[in-house]
């Protein structure tokens, strides 16, 4: 082992030595040592009778090729593959100094591949790959009890009673710990202020595994029903609000009026949910002012939970203990009735919907660097038949094949590292553009950097290229007909077959490889024209919305609630400019939407397992004239539909077609099994047009409305449809609640346009970027047929020439080279065609009224490609056509 | 290449250059293939060249030293010795080679037999 080391050390020494000029030294003391042994043979042939002529000749057949020897002795002494590869290096950089014009244009089409690659890699790996931010982040899972008829997305929630079951009974968790997120209002230590709040129960903090910057994190104690109210707040509220008092333990802090025990400051880097801001507290379930007074109920469904798994617990026996308990549940709680439980790792349920959108994305940027790879390869093709001779020469010399290849893949892996390194450039600003582009519902933004993983990435990436688009030319190169090419010359008419096929090849297949990202890429826009184009089902247009959220220790009854409700429309609107107002919770589009089930008063009971939903809003009667949501029939909701009044509802015209589709359902009753009221029969007074609730690119679904005098909240969003602007409709607004209450404040005050902007966020980047990747791929494929019909023209000349010599007109010509453009383009629309099909099925999740066989897109793009196409080949074309027969034919 | 060849017939060489230096002492490299012809009687054709590829490989594992000197008939030339860990290697391979031509030779022995 010694040795083997000290041996590399001396070949290693060798080979840096070498180079530096002691090499020579140790080569003449070879010389001399075989020069003196040469000498000794002869002088003992000699005295065995032998003439000096022949002492001499047998003495150098009996020391072998002297050559040879000093050849191998060289070698052994340093290290034969890296000096060649070194020597390799130097004269690619040569090379690549000698043509500066081809050098340019592949290393910036590689820095472009590249440098794409990176920066989307990086989104990927920070956003997808890239391990959790908490210890030993492979054991954390996320649990979700989900509806059976919601088996695709296994989207639910949990109760606390069923938490609590899950808890006990399971033994594959080290901890399992419930949350949700909402906010309370802060009072007391300046302006009011909302906080953003995580509601969790006992185990939280061991399930995270994180440790506290001050004080402790929740004992068991804390999270029991009647425990002290504490609280723990994050790094930064602590720095901001608090000021970075060290004292804080201990301190009280109120909450919604609520007072509460400062127990902990938890470090900065500890986030859950990974997408809220870095300010929030978090407060025991128990003693929360909203969820803690639903924990006596095993039929919601609320909470998320996640759990930290046993070491050496695998997926399949977690999730056949999860399918027990499910079973279990069920049997002992009807409430469970057709709820499953399903495990999977907490990671791909965070990033889950953008997972696909991702992915497609770096699948595009990989076309794109496929396609500057062919381009390259071409580039590298049309240099191999004009170095041809070159290469003919060094096989004469003796170079082996083997050493051919090794000479050409070192070229283009130097140029491969070129174009590395300027992609890598490119990446860092693209990142920087990405971040600040990226929507905010995408889970951590803020971890994308380009960092030694995805440098390494690069590096890799930019080795495996520069073998992809070297190779093939390689090969060729290495295994031209020698003869031939000693004896062609300059190598121009010297092409050989093969190489013409494989250039020609490879141009097709950059318009296939074109193909299938602009049809992607058309699709995703036609997607996203219509998304913007789609109706709302409201007029958002000078409509601006605003939140206020009451604190529920003092306002805590429902008659408080509505009290506050019809003040608060009051005062808003007997500001001047303000009449169009009204009250909604939850705002569409804004705050999301809550589906609850429903049933028709009077129809047979539904089937087991069958649901019946809607989303349900409560508004206040003008909520309809102000966003004109048009009133299909019957009533909207008036000052009569008060608590003391009978329970009216509204219905959207998809919940009427589809739950009353051969009936009129006004005068028909509804009952809802939430409160208030539940259970109560409400009858429908009227059906209003359809609005897209959850976001612009989703379709709506039922609705229901409830008047808010009769379903009252504590809070209520706001919406002004007013002439004023934001800042003026922001401060009436903040006057008329101060009026109220001082300790009240505004949140959330947005542009209803913005706001559904804001909901198709994702589609937008995604568009945008596949649109940009697409339309590097057109440019690079148009030089790519460009590159091919200038060489085929340039190798023509003299066939031309004679052409037009014996009468061909200029025309003709024209076609010719035309014909030959068209043939590519057809062969590379021929091959892409399927290939885009298979693309676009791949996002057909993405996309939005539109079909992944969408023909008019296909047909589009297959023309528009066809042109550009035509219109690279025009060039070379216009000069083919210019040829001058004489001049031509002098050429030779 | 003499890299190429194979492992044994190497490591053979190379076993035989050390015996001959660590029987002989100081040797040039005419000397040591001398040696070597005369004790395998002329068994072992090779070109006398091949065993400066032996020397290098010696000399780089640190089993042997060289420095220019004088021959008995008054050449210059370089000498070879075997160093310290040379002989500690001598002495490893030589026991491995017998373990390794015994297990040859039973072999050939049982197959002989049977």
């Amino acid at each position: 082992m010694w040795a083997a080391l000290k041996a590399a050390y001396a070949r290693m020494r060798g080979a840096i030595v070498g180079r530096a000029g002691s090499g020579e030294a140790a080569d003449t003391d070879f010389d001399q040592e075989l020069a003196s042994h040469l000498t000794m043979l002869t002088d003992e042939n000699e005295r065995r009778g032998m003439s000096p002529e022949e002492a001499r000749r047998a003495a150098r057949l009996q020391l072998g090729g002297e050559a040879q020897l000093r050849e191998t002795n060289r070698d052994l002494r340093g290290l034969p593959f890296f000096e060649t590869f070194a020597q390799d290096v130097r004269y690619a950089l040569r090379m690549l100094r000698k043509n500066p014009g081809f050098t340019a244009v592949a290393v910036l089409t590689l820095a472009l591949g590249i440098g794409a690659n990176t920066a989307i890699f990086s989104v990927v790996y920070a956003v997808l790959l890239k391990p959790l931010p908490y210890p030993r982040p492979s054991e954390l899972y996320n649990v979700s009890q989900y509806p059976a008829s919601e088996s695709g997305t296994k989207i639910g929630g949990w109760s606390y009673l069923n938490l609590e079951d899950l808890r006990r009974d399971s033994n594959i968790f080290t901890a399992v710990a419930g949350s949700n997120s909402h906010q309370l209002t802060l009072t007391g230590r300046g302006e009011p202020a909302m906080m953003n709040t995580s509601v969790v129960t006992g185990e939280f903090f061991q399930v995270f595994g994180e440790q506290p910057l001050l004080g402790r994190v929740f004992t068991p104690d804390d999270a029991k029903v009647g425990g002290a109210p504490v609280v723990v707040l994050s790094e930064n509220l602590w720095r901001g609000i608090f000021h970075a008092d060290p004292s804080i333990i201990g301190q009280s802090i109120q909450l919604d009026k609520k007072e509460f025990t400062v127990v902990g400051v938890m470090p900065s880097r500890f986030r859950f949910p990974l997408l809220t801001e870095s300010e929030q507290l978090w407060v025991p379930l128990p003693q929360d002012p909203l969820f803690g007074g639903w924990i006596d109920r095993r039929g919601g469904h609320w909470l998320g939970v996640n759990a930290r798994m046993k070491p050496g617990v695998s997926m399949a026996q977690a999730q056949a203990e999860m399918d027990a308990l499910a079973a279990r549940m069920a049997k002992d709680f009807p409430e469970n009735r057709d709820w499953l439980i399903s495990v999977a790792p907490l990671q791909n349920v965070m990033t889950g919907d953008v997972r696909i959108a991702l992915f497609a994305l770096l699948g595009a940027v990989g076309l794109v660097l496929l396609i500057a790879c062919a381009n390259i390869a071409n580039l590298l093709l049309t240099r191999a038949t004009s170095r041809a001779r070159e290469m003919a020469v060094r096989v004469a010399l003796g170079a082996g094949r083997a050493r051919i290849v090794r000479q050409l893949l070192s070229e283009t892996a130097v140029l491969g590292l070129l174009g590395g390194v300027a992609g890598v450039a490119l990446a860092y600003w693209g990142v920087v553009a990405l971040s600040a582009m990226l929507p905010e519902s995408v889970p951590r933004v803020n971890a994308i950097r380009v960092d030694h993983f995805v440098l390494g990435f690069a590096l890799v990436l930019s080795l495996v290229a520069s073998i992809g688009f070297g190779l093939a030319p390689a090969l060729f190169a290495a295994s031209g007909d020698l003869q031939n090419n000693l004896r062609e010359g300059t190598g121009r008419s010297g092409e050989s077959g093969g190489r013409r096929k494989m250039r020609s090849v490879l141009a097709a297949a950059e318009i296939a490889l074109a193909m299938v990202l602009l049809v992607t890429a058309g699709l995703l826009l036609r997607s996203f024209s219509k998304m913007m184009a789609s109706d709302p089902g409201f007029q958002p247009q000078n409509v601006v919305k605003a939140d206020v959220s009451l604190p529920r220790f003092e306002y805590a009854t429902p008659e408080k609630w509505n009290e506050f409700g019809s003040q608060l429309i009051t005062q808003v609107q007997s500001e001047p400019g303000m009449q169009n107002s009204a009250l909604a919770v939850p705002m569409p589009v804004t705050d999301g939407f809550v589906n609850l089930g429903f049933e028709i008063v009077g129809a047979p009971p539904l089937a087991p397992g069958a649901l019946q939903t809607g989303d349900y809003v409560a508004v206040s009667p003008d909520y309809f004239r102000v966003m004109e949501i048009p009133l299909l029939a019957g009533r909207t909701f008036n000052a009569h539909d008060a608590m003391d009044s009978a329970r009216v509802t509204l219905i959207s015209k998809t919940l009427a077609q589809r739950y009353f589709p051969n009936e009129d359902p006004i005068g028909k009753q509804l009952s809802f099994s939430f409160p208030p009221d539940p259970g109560t029969p409400r009858e429908i007074v009227g059906i209003v047009g359809d609005v897209r609730d959850v976001a612009l690119d989703k379709n709506p679904g039922p609705m229901m409305y409830v008047p808010f005098a009769q379903a009252p909240l504590p809070g209520a969003g706001v919406v002004v449809r007013s002439s004023m602007s934001t800042s003026n409709v922001t401060a009436a607004l903040q006057r008329s609640v101060a009026k109220i209450d001082k300790d009240l404040p505004v949140n959330d005050v947005k542009k209803m346009p913005d706001e559904l902007e804001e909901s198709v966020a994702q589609p937008r980047f995604r568009t945008m970027l596949i649109g940009l990747f697409a339309a590097m791929a057109l440019v690079l494929a148009a030089t790519g047929i460009f590159g091919v019909i200038s060489y085929s023209v340039s190798c023509r000349t003299h066939d031309i020439g004679i052409r037009m010599a014996l009468g061909a007109s200029r025309q003709s010509v024209l076609r010719m080279i035309l014909r030959e453009t068209l043939l590519l383009a057809v062969a590379g629309l021929v091959v892409g065609i399927p290939c885009a099909l298979a693309a676009s099925h791949l996002i057909a999740h993405l996309l939005f009224n539109v079909s992944a066989n969408d023909p008019l897109t296909i047909a589009a793009v297959g023309i528009a490609l066809a042109t550009v196409a035509l219109l690279a080949g025009y060039i070379p074309a216009r000069r083919a056509m210019a040829v001058d027969p004489m001049l031509a034919l002098r050429h030779e | 290449m003499a890299a190429e060849r194979s492992e044994i017939l190497q490591g053979t060489l190379d076993l035989m250059v050390l015996k001959t230096l660590a029987a002989m002492g100081s040797l040039h490299g005419y000397g040591i293939a001398r040696r070597i012809e005369q004790l395998s009687q002329s068994a072992l054709e090779i070109n006398q060249g091949t065993i400066y590829a032996s020397l290098v490989r010696l000399g780089q594992r640190g089993w042997i030293a060289s420095e220019w000197g004088t021959s008995d008939n008054n050449r210059k030339a370089k000498f070879y010795s075997i160093t310290k860990a040379g002989r500690k290697q001598l002495h490893t391979e030589t026991a491995e080679w017998e373990r390794i031509s015994g297990i040859v030779g039973r072999v050939l022995r049982v197959s002989e037999r049977g």
